[in-house]
């Protein structure tokens, strides 16, 4: 349990001190130097939301020793309304074989951009990632992943539990680019900031009275001091947040005005690309470059963004590039390779770490021309140190062997060829390799084992995936 | 233990016109000023109110949701409106993915219509309402492969919920794959207007061929839901049983809505409870409180939600966050939606929205934006919600990006302009005699009616903006133009941004 913001005001002794924003900037405190946790690295998450569909992403070309490709034809449909990817379309995407029966894989001939990274080395494809007990709700399934807590025991997320360990209250170490604090960031021990677009984030004053900001600047910090040691979480919140949105629109500004007069060209190959998830990279790309040249006051290394629209229960669409998902994976992909290229012009993408998640996967046997609601699927990391490559076996999607639902089966047996990857053992191994976190902390205090049954529960970690070392 | 027949504080009645309706206006001052009425008679009065029909003009999504923000705004029974809100959140659905103006204009009436009558009523006409259909792929959801997205979404966010208050699970996904049979079969048809498709008068309609009739799936068992929860024992209920087709979608809403949780009580009544008083009295709201609305109400029997309204707003968990500032850490303070903040604030101080050819709604005077582009950047897209799971509330209302949205509405009320373009009209809620900066400090938290939601610490601050940490005694609001313009439009901004002015 992470010291509420209460508990840490009057250890700290803060509360006694009080009132220092409505002074001055609290220098001290933000430039206090980071934990030797993530050092000078960035990690960034990309959550598809909607459940992305996984065989559809990571579809097995041929058979192998095994039956994938066999079963896959026998679930996806070709023709009007199939959703099944050729062969043709898949070899040009391969990717290294499935370890357990050989099968070739391929991505989606959407996730070519992200094929070429792969073809340098840089993107880890972690297969059959999900955890014990596959729940069908979105909703569920999201706080799932996002809380590392199938069984429902806290609503911190686990980065954040991550960042409770090593920030405190003024501390901004990470920002989501959007309008709300996203699950995987949720604690109450420091300062999440959500902004839209960096240039905006600009503190609202009446313009016309300019003598009379300092005035307002003031009032405004002391009322939500005040609020900050409220016994009430919810004013408390609304004080905190209130604080560092303030600090910040005081620093954040004036990184889009900086990277935009250094790198015109990538700021203009962001924009020309158009998706959404290009336009909140960029966003990303301005508080690195910020960072990396020496911007006062900005400290945000962990960032989320999310790119909508993978609930897929109709019209998903195969191969056709003006089709639904192969859209989704066009966007993802292009602008993946861009924020790539743009932070190795620079020359810092070996200290960046990208994961891109989906709540669950989807049916293996598709509707009328779509899927529903599944369970396991890949998770791709990227980044300059990631050791590329195919990670973990494919789900077993031969139809004896889905669930009821329709839909693949959790396992942990160790001798199970098609044994899944629990998402604690990813995130575990991001902790550990990139975080800098240590092992025993990291079940301690952010990834706690489950007990039971070793073939059905996750009670044996793995923290060495080997995607990052 | 307070009851219908407790008398109400004025504290208390602030409490109710708040929490029930939008901002406080110049009549619920009157109100709380004069009330004699006792809980119930005071609810009673509050809740006398008849659908009313919003007029829906031009045919873009802006000029629909426009429409509604004015309604809104114009609106003698706000409880009304905020039901819309409620029950909007609760069946939410996107125009992003239904497409068509029409079919929201049209739910939004739907929702209106049944905003306190009977719940099941309601959920029925969810069933067959166009924009729903679009939503959740009824209209996609084909016997041969019938698509789940509407079955589950019913029984999670509509209806049971996944789990019941005790953390059992209330559905196994077999009682998903069986509901999604009932709704096979189900389309709209829409109506033409001067050749045009006439959304607003789309109809569903049951098409026998396309349903999914036993004899044709054996390999799907028989049409019965919950053989393991809901109470109806291994059997679990037929939703065939009089007989299958149109009527099978009804069937299901009539057992959905008997099945109980593993206490034996009514799962449904027990959750649209706790969510409406969480959206009316406090967060995490007990559960024997929850329990004691429906019993008091019958809700589980009769389903009607104006009786549960009542129960809710004459119990006395809902006067629990009804004292002032400071707070005590057992009565949870909500968070304001960013409409209520809207269009509250703007009744609030006397404003006057208006719809403007081609800019759509302002404030009367006003040059910023548009009333529904803020509240977009304040996280509520009205007609737009973020998902089928709608918006997420108290909060995480409030992250830095609409936090800043808040302080840039507040600045743009309070922002100074000269003459005749001020939005903000002094006369319209402070008294202009006034020269004490203390009380023109008091009138104007009055007016936002958050008076008692600040400290004195707060206040002091807020007092010092006033008066330049003490330098100034007294401002003559009747004729020295620049004490208007530059402090008190200010002190109306730096007061909207206080945290006090996000809690309800």
């Amino acid at each position: 349990m992470p010291l509420s913001r209460r508990q840490f005001l009057k250890r700290s002794g803060l509360v006694a001190a009080g009132g220092f924003l409505g002074s001055a900037l609290p220098g001290p405190w933000l430039e206090r130097a980071l934990a030797d946790t993530i050092g000078d690295r960035y990690f960034v998450v990309l959550f598809l939301d909607g459940g992305n569909d996984g065989l559809n992403t990571v579809t097995p070309i041929d058979d192998g020793g095994g039956t994938l490709r066999t079963d896959y034809e026998a679930a996806r449909g070709a023709g009007v309304g199939g959703l099944r990817l050729a062969p043709d379309d898949l070899s040009p995407q391969a990717v290294a074989a499935d370890p357990a029966t050989g099968a070739a894989l391929g991505l989606h001939p959407g996730l070519a951009d992200l094929k070429v990274l792969y073809d340098l080395g840089k993107v880890a494809v972690v297969q059959n990632c999900g955890y014990p007990r596959p729940n069908l709700s979105h909703d569920d399934s999201k706080r799932i992943w996002r809380t590392a807590a199938p069984n429902g025991s806290t609503d911190s997320g686990w980065v954040g539990r991550y960042l409770a360990a090593n920030y405190t209250g003024t501390d901004i170490p990470a920002a989501a680019i959007g309008g709300g604090v996203p699950g995987e960031f949720e604690q109450s021990t420091t300062s999440v900031l959500t902004v839209r677009r960096v240039r905006d984030f600009r503190f609202p004053y009446d313009t016309r009275y300019g003598s009379d900001i300092a005035r307002k600047r003031a009032a405004f910090a002391g009322l939500h001091d005040v609020a900050r040691l409220s016994g009430q979480p919810t004013i408390a919140h609304i004080g905190n947040g209130g604080t560092a949105t303030l600090l910040s629109t005081e620093a954040y500004p004036a990184l889009h005005d900086a990277y935009v007069a250094a790198r015109p060209s990538w700021n203009e190959a962001y924009s020309d690309n158009g998706s959404s998830v290009a336009n909140d990279l960029r966003e990303i790309a301005k508080i690195v470059y910020g960072i990396e040249t020496g911007a006062p006051s900005v400290h945000a290394r962990f960032f989320q963004i999310r790119n909508g629209g993978y609930d897929t229960h109709s019209d998903q669409g195969g191969a056709d590039p003006n089709a639904q998902h192969s859209r989704l994976h066009q966007e993802v992909a292009s602008s993946l390779k861009l924020f790539y290229d743009d932070l190795a012009d620079l020359g810092v993408e070996h200290k960046v770490c990208v994961v891109v998640w989906s709540e669950f996967s989807r049916r293996v046997p598709q509707n009328d021309n779509g899927t529903d609601h599944g369970s396991q699927g890949p998770v791709l990391v990227l980044g300059g140190t990631v050791q590329g490559g195919v990670y973990g076996t494919h789900p077993n999607i031969a139809a004896s062997a889905l669930d009821n639902s329709g839909n693949t089966r959790y396992s942990q047996a160790a001798a199970d060829p098609f044994r899944s990857t629990d998402i604690r053992d990813v995130y575990g191994t991001i902790l550990k390799h990139w975080l800098n976190m240590p092992h025993p902390q990291i079940l301690a205090s952010v990834l706690p084992l489950e007990s039971g049954d070793p073939d059905t529960r996750w009670t044996t970690e793995n923290f060495d995936l080997g995607l990052l070392t | 233990m307070g009851d219908a027949n407790s008398a109400l504080t004025p504290a208390e009645t602030k409490h109710l016109l708040r929490r029930t309706g939008l901002g406080l206006t110049k009549r619920d001052r009157r109100t709380i000023a004069r009330n004699r009425k006792t809980r119930g008679e005071l609810v009673d009065k509050i809740l006398r109110f008849k659908p009313k029909k919003v007029r829906f003009k031009g045919d873009g999504l802006d000029d629909a949701v426009d429409a509604w923000l004015l309604h809104l705004w114009k609106t003698r029974t706000p409880l009304a409106e905020k039901l819309v809100l409620f029950w909007h959140d609760h069946f939410s659905t996107a125009f992003d993915t239904v497409g068509r103006t029409g079919l929201m204009t049209k739910q939004n009436q739907l929702l209106r219509t049944h905003a306190k009558g009977n719940f099941k009523t309601l959920v029925k006409a969810i069933n067959r309402d166009p924009a729903m259909m679009e939503f959740l792929d009824t209209v996609r959801n084909r016997r041969q492969n019938p698509n789940e997205n509407y079955a589950r979404e019913l029984c999670e966010l509509f209806t049971l919920g996944v789990q019941d208050l005790l953390g059992q699970d209330n559905y196994t996904q077999d009682d998903i794959v069986q509901i999604a049979r009932a709704f096979t079969g189900w389309r709209y048809a829409v109506p033409e207007r001067r050749d045009e498709p006439d959304y607003e008068r789309a109809e569903s309609s049951f098409d026998p061929d396309r349903h999914d009739f036993a004899e044709h799936y054996p390999e799907r068992g028989p049409k019965v839901l919950f053989t393991t929860t809901g109470g109806f024992g291994p059997g679990g209920r037929a939703f065939d049983a009089d007989g299958e087709g149109a009527a099978e979608i009804d069937a299901v809403i009539d057992i959905l809505l008997d099945h109980r949780d593993s206490t034996g009580k009514n799962t449904t009544a027990r959750r649209i409870a706790y969510r409406l008083l969480e959206f009316f009295a406090h967060p995490e709201p007990d559960l024997a409180v929850v329990d004691e609305v429906v019993a008091a109400s019958g809700f589980d029997v009769t389903w009607s939600i104006e009786a549960l309204l009542r129960a809710i707003f004459v119990h006395d968990a809902f006067y629990l966050t009804a004292s002032a500032a400071p707070f005590d850490g057992a009565a949870v303070k909500s968070v304001r939606w960013p409409a209520d903040y809207v269009i509250g604030t703007t009744r609030s101080l006397g404003m006057k929205l208006k719809i403007e050819k081609e800019r759509g709604l302002r404030i009367e005077g006003g040059s910023g934006l548009r009333v529904r582009d803020h509240l977009e950047d304040m996280g509520q897209a009205l007609m737009n919600p973020p998902s089928v799971f709608g918006w997420e509330w108290e909060t995480a209302w409030l992250s830095s990006a609409t936090l800043l949205a808040r302080y840039r509405f507040a600045r743009d009320l309070g922002a100074a302009r000269e003459g005749r373009q001020n939005v903000l009209v002094p006369k319209k809620f402070i008294n202009l005699k006034l020269t004490d900066p203390d009380a023109i400090l008091d009138a104007v938290l009055g007016a936002l009616g958050i008076e008692d939601q600040l400290t004195a610490e707060e206040r002091d601050y807020l007092l010092d903006y006033l008066t330049d940490g003490g330098a100034t005694t007294t401002l003559d609001l009747k004729n020295d133009e620049d004490a208007v313009a530059e402090k008190l439009h200010g002190l109306v901004a730096l007061a909207l941004q206080a945290p006090a002015a996000h809690l309800n």
